[in-house]
């Protein structure tokens, strides 16, 4: 990780703070008109998924019927709900905006994702042993977690946590690596599980039983496209994801060099922590301006929109203080991550032999 | 449509189901709100109808609710939401109209004075037009008329006058038989809201006595007197309202303790304006409400809301204590904060704020 003194952390702290406090005098109606813009959006295009749908026998418009809920999840969950809940919003004071009461349309439950998500990994950003999104306890991404044989057939297991995304996002907080490890007892977590069977099942009645009984005739179809619907939110969430922390050269950090940390290490932290890609205007809303993790994780409750505004901002003071600003096509970026899968599924020795030959071919 | 679905308990907890929300109805309001701000469901909406000049800082805002706002009672307020460059602000304001306008031709009015530097009534005055669309709350507030019939002396100042003309358009109608007598305090006659109305009542309706008093027109102020008081016929035996000025407020207290009437009979309500908090700190800390908790503790200097609810004994969510992860926010209902990243001063009515960095600045409200 790259070093900085005191004196150079509260530096960037500082310097950080600034382009902050920017953002934050200049939130206004534009902001506003730009997040209702998107829920008008994605109000627009679930109900054109949900009428479409029964009417998929019509290979074109399941097509279409598919595609538009599919986004339609995909602009929920990323662009608003995932960015609602962060605060973003709560300062338009509107209480459908509330970070504490929004509820969003996946398995996950909020409150378990405020936990998880917003304290835990914002907090403890690619901490190995504290950060539990670093690979989520079924992948091992780093040779700080020490090889055991089940690694070795980890890309089944991103393939199918991919696929199942928001189910694994659900139970996350079940913590079943500390429960085989008996650091927690099951009973703890009962609280958890009927919150997770509440939202889980509400959910799932949702797509898979009400609007399927609802168009009888055509049942297996609406059910099919809800399905697929939700496929495609899985596998788009977690491909963004993974690229946010998950990319060659996102760093990772030891529970020592982070103790007791200053703002300013905090900074430091979620600049090499994170990555971005980039793309065009759409690839950005997509992913809920995601590609921008780097501006995510320094600044998770400013507006998500206002993240390509300030990233000239943000690189000039990663250029200012010699820290890496870590970015490259989408296309790049995910094949560093599928690579970095692949390449810690083998074991160290394994690993390490495999990697220095190809930097041996590569001089 | 919308409304009565959400009024049917089966499928208001299918819409909970589907939306994810606890209030379905308003799922789609963004889009509505494009079509047909009137379809709002969230608030109650209300159409501005006309804007009438009452004086130079006084306007008189003519509403039409939409049709399933349950109606108030005379001397009633609502809330009024609206948004201002972007954020949703909520102000109080008495209903200057007497229900029975709302029950004949659906509509309200709301009368409303200037204040100097008040975001919001600038706002009102500068920005609103007539067409335009604000929500409402439903009516609250038991500053009411008294039933059976009393004789009532009204002490009002300035705008303050505003649910009294409500009341006395109600008592007008209903042929109300008991005394009633207003001291209207203006600072000068330019100053006289709804003056036609008030002389208009006062001809039809004998049992009104009329007094407008200017206070600024002569070289010395003319403030409330005790002669004032002694020329009410049977003071003693009447309900007191008051709605004005803090100063007048205070004084009519005063002079009618002096005169023998007792506090069960006086009644009073009024919304100051917003206090200007200033960033000093020696004016931190103050008394902190945690109104869910049923508790309430002083607090001094820098320390933050969340640290005083955890002093108390209080355990409220909370995740980072750095301002980071929103894991504390939770609604405040009334009191100024001041950020203490940030330095920046809350305003004084119901918002999210940030437990863990945000500093009370006198009394403070929290739902927790």
């Amino acid at each position: 990780m790259k070093k900085l003194n005191d004196d150079q952390l509260n530096e960037l702290q500082k310097d950080l703070d600034a382009i902050r406090d920017e953002v934050l005098a200049d939130l206004g109606e534009r902001d506003a008109n730009y997040i209702r813009k998107i829920i008008r959006l994605h109000r627009t295009l679930e109900i054109g998924g949900r009428v479409m749908m029964p009417f998929g026998f019509i290979p074109p418009v399941f097509v279409a019927a598919t595609a538009s809920l599919g986004i339609a999840k995909i602009l929920e969950n990323m662009e608003i709900g995932h960015n609602v809940m962060h605060g973003q919003y709560d300062w338009m004071n509107d209480p459908s905006l509330n970070s504490q009461t929004y509820e969003w349309d996946t398995a996950c439950s909020s409150d378990s994702w405020r936990r998880t998500h917003n304290y835990e990994h914002h907090t403890y950003t690619n901490i190995i042993g504290k950060d539990r999104d670093y690979g989520y306890a079924v992948l091992r991404l780093s040779d700080e977690e020490r090889w055991k044989p089940r690694h070795s057939l980890q890309f089944i297991n991103y393939v199918l946590l991919s696929t199942l995304f928001q189910w694994g996002v659900g139970l996350h907080e079940l913590e079943t690596e500390k429960l085989t490890r008996r650091e927690i007892r099951l009973r703890d977590k009962i609280p958890f599980l009927k919150d997770f069977a509440r939202k889980g099942g509400r959910q799932a009645f949702k797509d898979y039983v009400f609007f399927p009984l609802l168009t009888l005739p055509v049942a297996p179809i609406v059910l099919a496209g809800n399905v697929g619907a939700n496929l495609i939110r899985n596998l788009w969430a977690s491909t963004v994801i993974f690229c946010g922390h998950f990319t060659q050269d996102a760093e990772t950090f030891s529970e020592e060099e982070c103790e007791g940390e200053s703002k300013g290490h905090w900074y430091l932290r979620q600049l090499t922590g994170s990555s971005n890609f980039t793309g065009g205007k759409w690839l950005h809303v997509l992913s809920g301006h995601l590609s921008y993790q780097v501006e995510h994780h320094v600044f998770p409750d400013l507006p998500a929109h206002r993240y390509p505004e300030i990233s000239e901002k943000v690189q000039a003071v990663c250029k200012k203080h010699d820290i890496p600003y870590n970015t490259g096509t989408f296309a790049k970026q995910y094949g560093t991550v599928l690579s970095r899968i692949a390449r810690y599924s083998l074991p160290d020795s394994l690993r390490t032999r495999l990697e220095g030959k190809r930097e041996l071919q590569a001089i | 449509m919308l409304a009565r679905i959400s009024n049917t308990k089966a499928l208001h907890w299918l819409g909970r189901q589907l939306l994810n929300r606890d209030n379905p109805a308003a799922w789609l309001d963004p889009l509505a709100e494009t079509i047909n701000p009137m379809w709002v469901q969230e608030y109650t909406p209300a159409r501005v109808e006309r804007i009438v000049a009452e004086t130079l800082d006084t306007k008189t805002f003519v509403l039409t609710p939409a049709k399933r706002w349950a109606g108030f009672k005379a001397g009633q307020h609502v809330n009024i939401c609206t948004d201002v460059n972007g954020i949703r602000r909520t102000r109080t304001f008495s209903l200057s109209s007497s229900p029975l306008l709302w029950e004949s031709q659906g509509q309200i009015t709301l009368t409303i004075k200037r204040l100097p530097g008040g975001l919001i009534t600038n706002w009102l005055h500068d920005s609103l037009e007539e067409g335009d669309v604000i929500g409402l709350t439903e009516a609250f507030g038991d500053f009411l008329i008294p039933e059976p019939a009393k004789p009532l002396l009204y002490i009002a100042g300035g705008s303050g006058i505003t649910p009294i003309l409500s009341q006395l358009e109600t008592m007008a109608a209903e042929d109300y038989r008991a005394p009633v007598t207003l001291l209207y305090f203006v600072r000068t006659q330019n100053d006289v809201i709804a003056r036609e109305a008030l002389t208009a009542l006062a001809e039809r309706w004998p049992a009104l006595t009329l007094y407008i008093i200017a206070t600024d027109e002569d070289q010395a102020p003319r403030y409330l007197k005790d002669s004032d008081l002694e020329s009410v016929a049977g003071l003693k035996a009447r309900q007191v309202y008051l709605c004005g000025p803090k100063g007048l407020m205070d004084l009519a207290n005063d002079l009618l303790d002096k005169r023998g009437v007792k506090e069960s009979q006086i009644h009073s309500t009024f919304f100051a304006p917003p206090a200007q908090a200033q960033l000093d700190r020696g004016q931190l800390g103050g008394e902190v409400t945690f109104t869910r908790s049923d508790l309430n503790v002083g607090s001094e200097g820098d320390a933050c809301l969340l640290e005083i609810a955890e002093a108390a004994g209080l355990k409220p969510q909370h995740g980072c204590r750095m301002g980071i992860c929103h894991q504390c926010s939770c609604r405040k209902t009334s009191g100024t904060v001041v950020n203490r990243l940030t330095g920046k001063v809350s305003g004084p009515g119901e918002e999210t704020v940030q437990l863990c960095v945000s500093v009370p600045q006198g009394a403070v409200v929290l739902d927790v």
